[in-house]
């Protein structure tokens, strides 16, 4: 099926010189520290936590609503240090989904609501991470101003994710080039995702294979994803 | 496969034991399979999980299968099955469609160098080194018992019912149903699972008692058994102890699987009973749910009062206990087997089969001559 | 994006008769033909261990049983396992100097096992040592193949003299002369040894049974059982040798290994596909795909799906080869495809029986004609007659026609710079408005008109389908021979789900 448009209020979004186009309501941490090659498209409500180390895009990339990119981290005996975050090309990230990988290679695909490296210390309910995160939907304070759910939103995130550093030191997940993560997976810290492999789960594990033009599939998917992200023609 | 692979090596078969509900995979001349996987596929166009056995037509149980071996040999075994021998462990009873599309997926579609097909009932009893013996095979989907007499399995007196993991799955729904606790429709995996971890095979007395309307038992404890995350399930004792009872609750035939290995002995020539009773060999992966053997034990020698079994003769019962788990134990026959030089003696090779287009068969009258399969390593030791 | 995440709208029916969406199917450019995941034959190309991203040898893999030696994974949710400092407890407590030493344990970052729990010691280095458990049946198991295996070499050995028996009687001269070897041994007084065939193999004891049977412990009618404490059926299965019960029984399994495989066209034995070795590459050394060399075909916009009245549906062509391409819209004609695996059906019983005859006339014309034998040996295939996938018929039923447009309609070739190019092409290319509404670059969008049939429900699906027939522009030949490219007409059905009525 061809994509079709998806309109964005053009006052919304920031066009850049390299064809970034960013929505202005996102978190954009430590900006100086994010590097969009080209074409990426962030939309809104999305968090790069560039703050806490560099994040590096590569051209063609999607990142969807209420995504959230933060770099992985290593517990040290002195304390964490935070390692870069890098992004290859023709990348799509998914809505909600929380990144927390160390790399992500060219080519791939991440579905909604995708925890890549979550850690949680419940072994017998993994379901009780996806209970949270219903809790965490936030249907009660939708008589806040936008900016201020989306700061709260924010706080919550940050909250799960210091939670989550608290209990066990997570690290770095490996995506490697051509790679599918389904919708509602959770990535266990450290995987490496080989290439040519479906991840789907929680834990995710290897659910089947790609066909091997996969590269092509997705550099012809984010390519048109772009061109079909217009402005409004009102504005 | 690359050129630098050692020529000396021979080239090592594939063990495959295609259950029901699970495959043990392997190598000849190892002791333990590699693998034992659920006997299913993911179906790419619906993207559900499919049984191989739940197939519908010829057509789709050969897509089934091509796409089972597939993961066989790729995800596992990663070798290439071009020319390449293979060790089939299958049921004397297996559907003749079912052994005939596997045989033309490996054959056809893998083209592999030879099948060597193997009867579980007698390739188990290779790790036992015995040559006569009463086997029962607890599966999944059914219960078989077939005595091997010196090295030969005495075909015409099998036994099958279906009583297996599958009816036990059923009956913990049906308790569960009984019990009002909200738990209806559980998935097979839960039952599966509740099976496995929370049942267990109850003494005789407590059965009877239990069977009884209402009795002064001590219950066995409850379990809160967690159910998709959030939710729990109290498996109370009474499950717990009456899951597996339908093993021993006699049909309207009054059959049940202590009457099956009892009926079996009486089908067998006079002088035989007794040294298979003094030699019961238990197979199959429910077979290894706790208390299973001491009951059975119970069971036979209860039945043997009934007027039914009184002219067998038998005073008891013995069992054999396998140096492996039982749940591979045929397994680890065929790789027993597979090991030796049976294989290049007795397997049917690729120009056989494109010649004859079919495996031979023991009920095929065809191939009376090549079906005596599996005589030959324990005949020569007679 | 129907490809990676959601259902198939556009299949193409394979050779073979099955429906694939275009990225799962692969183009033999030596027989011109589409090939599926079905009718390709699948080799194991290179072995890797998708944790550590390493090439391992396909010995040493068998060696290690395809397992990764280095990498483990958790026996209790089978992520893969990290390698945690535990200590750094000093050696020498006199000394200060002295480096820490550090031990190191396993743990699963996903649940929070860890090799403390059950019991294993910290190691001293990061990479290994960790203990491996051994079949604690393994030495009478041996012990009974070593026996099973002399069994079957001497019966196999007997065989083998029970022919050679019935050529001489007499098989060396000591034999007719009466003065045997162990003739002269029983002369000189030394016993008599058996001759090595003539030995009986040594039996394996066979293990004794037991009236004793496990009881079943009284614990289980009394104790409270923590279900945590009890393994899973999968847990138990990933150490099929112990297959432990409880947790504290659990032990790190080794990460089975993956592969690369390459893809060899059954018909003409040549790859379609074949990886890159390194096991990171995306790359390939060989990839006949058909989404490269056949003409993607892509739904666009559906219009109502009522019945009784024409429905319009606009589809979208891409040429992803560098050659022009022209496309005509013909008749799905399921008829012909029916013949055609007929056709097949019956060659296939025709050469079978040539086969059998062949195999009884050849002794008794052998004698007779010593003159055809070389033409028959000549006429014979040189080796074992190939063995492809038998066609079937295309099981997709359509319930709507397509109405088929008069005009064709021409896709110029893919070029990568046009993405750059803001410049309106023009190709100058003389378009049926009817037919054709839009067009870019190597891209055209094409109207069509679609009536379903009568007698459907609403709610159905509704399918239809037609023939494509492009030219394609095949170059090896012109590689090979310094000859034009080879230019054919290539065929393929598509279907198309339409959606619901």
């Amino acid at each position: 099926m061809e994509l079709g448009d998806v309109i964005y209020n053009k006052t919304e979004y920031v066009e850049t010189a390299s064809g970034n186009k960013v929505s202005r309501q996102t978190i954009l941490s430590g900006s100086q520290n994010i590097i969009l090659q080209g074409k990426v498209i962030v939309q809104s409500e999305a968090i790069i936590r560039g703050d806490l180390a560099n994040v590096k895009t590569g051209r063609y990339c999607v990142i969807s609503k209420e995504a959230v990119l933060r770099p992985p981290y290593k517990k040290f005996s002195k304390g964490v240090a935070f390692f870069p975050l890098s992004i290859g090309d023709h990348v799509f990230i998914g809505e909600k989904t929380l990144i927390n990988a160390a790399q992500i290679g060219n080519y791939v695909h991440i579905g909604k609501n995708c925890i890549i490296v979550m850690v949680f210390n419940m072994r017998k309910d993994l379901e009780n991470l996806e209970e949270f995160l219903k809790a965490s939907s936030y249907d009660s304070i939708n008589h806040l101003s936008p900016i201020k759910t989306l700061f709260l939103k924010y706080v919550m995130y940050w909250e799960l994710c210091y939670m989550v550093y608290i209990l066990v030191q997570g690290r770095r997940a490996i995506l490697r080039d051509c790679c599918v993560i389904e919708d509602n997976t959770v990535l266990a810290p450290e995987t490496v995702v080989p290439p040519f492999t479906r991840y789907g789960g929680s834990p995710g594990i290897q659910i089947g294979e790609l066909p091997e033009c996969q590269a092509d599939l997705m550099i012809d998917y984010t390519r048109s994803y772009y061109q079909h992200f217009l402005p409004s023609k009102s504005a | 496969m690359p050129i630098y692979e050692p020529l000396t090596s021979e080239k090592v078969a594939v063990v495959l034991d295609i259950g029901s509900a699970f495959t043990k995979f392997g190598f000849t001349s190892e002791f333990a399979p590699r693998n034992i996987i659920r006997s299913q596929v993911r179906c790419k166009n619906t993207n559900t999980i499919r049984r191989l056995y739940d197939f519908q037509s010829a057509e789709d149980l050969y897509d089934l299968l091509v796409e089972f071996i597939h993961t066989i040999f790729f995800k596992y075994a990663l070798i290439s099955p071009k020319d390449r021998p293979v060790v089939i462990v299958e049921s004397l009873l297996c559907p003749t469609l079912f052994r005939e599309s596997l045989a033309k997926v490996l054959f056809l579609q893998y083209e592999v160098s030879s099948i060597l097909v193997l009867p579980s009932h007698l390739v188990c009893l290779a790790s036992l080194a015995v040559d006569t013996a009463l086997v029962v095979d607890v599966g999944y989907k059914e219960a078989v018992v077939i005595p091997v007499g010196f090295g030969l399995p005495i075909v015409q007196t099998w036994q099958a019912l279906p009583l297996g993991g599958e009816a036990i799955h059923k009956n913990i729904q049906v308790l569960f149903n009984n019990t009002s606790t909200g738990a209806q429709n559980l998935s097979e995996e839960v039952l599966e699972d509740i099976k496995v971890r929370c049942c267990f095979v109850t003494k005789k007395s407590r059965a009877d008692q239990l069977a009884l309307p209402r009795s002064d038992l001590i219950p066995v404890p409850d379990i809160k058994y967690s159910h998709r995350g959030s939710q729990t399930l109290t498996v109370n004792g009474k499950i717990r102890e009456k899951a597996f009872e339908i093993l021993y609750e006699e049909d309207n035939d009054h059959f049940c699987l202590s009457t099956m290995i009892l009926d079996a002995m009486l089908l067998v020539d006079r002088d035989l009973r007794n040294i298979l009773a003094e030699n019961l060999v238990l197979t199959g992966g429910t077979c290894m749910t706790p208390g299973f053997k001491a009951r059975l034990k119970e069971e036979l020698l209860k039945q043997l009062s009934n007027d039914r079994y009184r002219k067998l003769n038998v005073k008891q019962f013995k069992f054999h206990s396998m140096p492996c788990k039982e749940n591979y134990a045929s397994w680890l026959g065929g790789a027993l087997y597979g090991a030796t030089e049976f294989l290049g003696m007795k397997s049917v090779t690729k120009e056989f089969y494109l010649k004859e287009k079919h495996l031979p068969d023991w009920i095929n009258l065809k191939d009376v001559e090549s079906a005596r399969f599996g005589s030959d390593v324990t005949s020569a030791r007679a | 994006m129907s490809y990676i995440t959601g259902p198939e709208y556009v299949r193409y029916a394979c050779t073979c008769g099955l429906l694939k969406s275009l990225p799962n199917l692969y183009f033999c450019r030596h027989c011109s033909q589409l090939r599926c995941g079905f009718c390709v034959c699948p080799e194991v190309d290179s072995i890797f261990c998708g944790k550590c991203s390493e090439n391992i040898p396909s010995a040493e893999a068998k060696v290690k049983k395809n397992k990764c030696a280095n990498c483990l994974i958790c026996p209790s949710c089978q992520q893969d396992l990290s390698t945690r400092i535990a200590s750094k407890g000093v050696v020498n407590p006199d000394d200060s100097k002295s480096p820490a030493k550090k031990t190191y344990y396993l743990s699963c970052y996903f649940c929070g096992w860890n090799s403390r729990d059950v019991g294993i010691p910290d190691q001293t280095s990061p990479t290994g040592g960790w203990p491996e458990r051994e079949n604690v049946h393994s030495n009478r198991l041996q012990e009974l193949l070593d026996s099973y295996k002399q069994i079957m070499l001497s019966q196999k050995q007997q065989k083998e003299n029970d022919k050679k028996k019935k050529f001489g009687k007499f098989v060396s001269y000591t034999d007719r002369t009466g003065i045997t070897a162990s003739a002269l041994r029983k002369r000189i007084g030394i016993p008599d040894i058996p001759h090595a065939m003539l030995r009986k193999p040594k039996l394996p004891e066979s293990s004794t049974a037991t009236t004793e049977v496990e009881e079943l412990p009284d614990k289980f009618f009394t104790q409270e059982i923590d279900l945590l404490e009890v393994t899973t059926i999968e847990q138990r299965l990933l150490q099929p040798e112990s297959q432990p019960v409880t947790v504290d029984k659990l032990f790190p399994a080794h990460k089975q290994l993956s592969i690369k495989k390459s893809l060899r066209c059954r018909h003409c034995e040549r790859n379609v596909s074949k990886p890159e070795y390194n096991p990171n590459s995306i790359k390939f050394k060989i990839q006949l795909f058909a989404y490269y060399h056949i003409p993607e075909v892509r739904l666009v916009k559906v219009g109502d799906l009522k019945r009784g009245q024409p429905c319009e549906i606009i589809i979208k062509f891409t040429n992803p080869t560098q050659h022009q391409t022209t496309i005509t819209i013909l008749n799905l004609d399921l008829a012909e495809q029916e013949r055609y695996v007929e056709e097949q059906q019956m060659m296939d019983i025709s050469e079978n029986l040539e086969v059998l005859s062949l195999q009884f006339k050849q002794p008794t014309s052998l004698p007779s004609l010593p003159g055809s034998q070389p033409s028959s040996l000549l006429s014979l295939p040189p080796r074992q007659p190939h063995l492809t996938i038998k066609s079937r018929k295309i099981k997709q039923t359509v319930n709507s026609t397509v109405e088929i447009p008069q005009s064709v309609f021409i896709l110029p070739p893919r070029d990568d710079a046009a993405e750059y190019d803001d410049s309106n092409d023009t190709h100058n290319i003389e378009d049926d408005s009817n037919l054709v509404i839009w067009r870019k670059s190597n891209k055209v969008c094409i109207k069509l008109l679609v009536n379903i049939h009568e007698g459907e429900t609403i709610g159905e699906e509704v399918f239809c389908g037609f023939t494509m027939d492009h030219v394609y522009t095949n170059i090896i030949a012109a590689n090979f021979e310094n000859k034009q490219p080879q230019k054919l007409n290539h065929k393929v059905r598509i279907f198309l789900n339409l959606g619901k009525m």
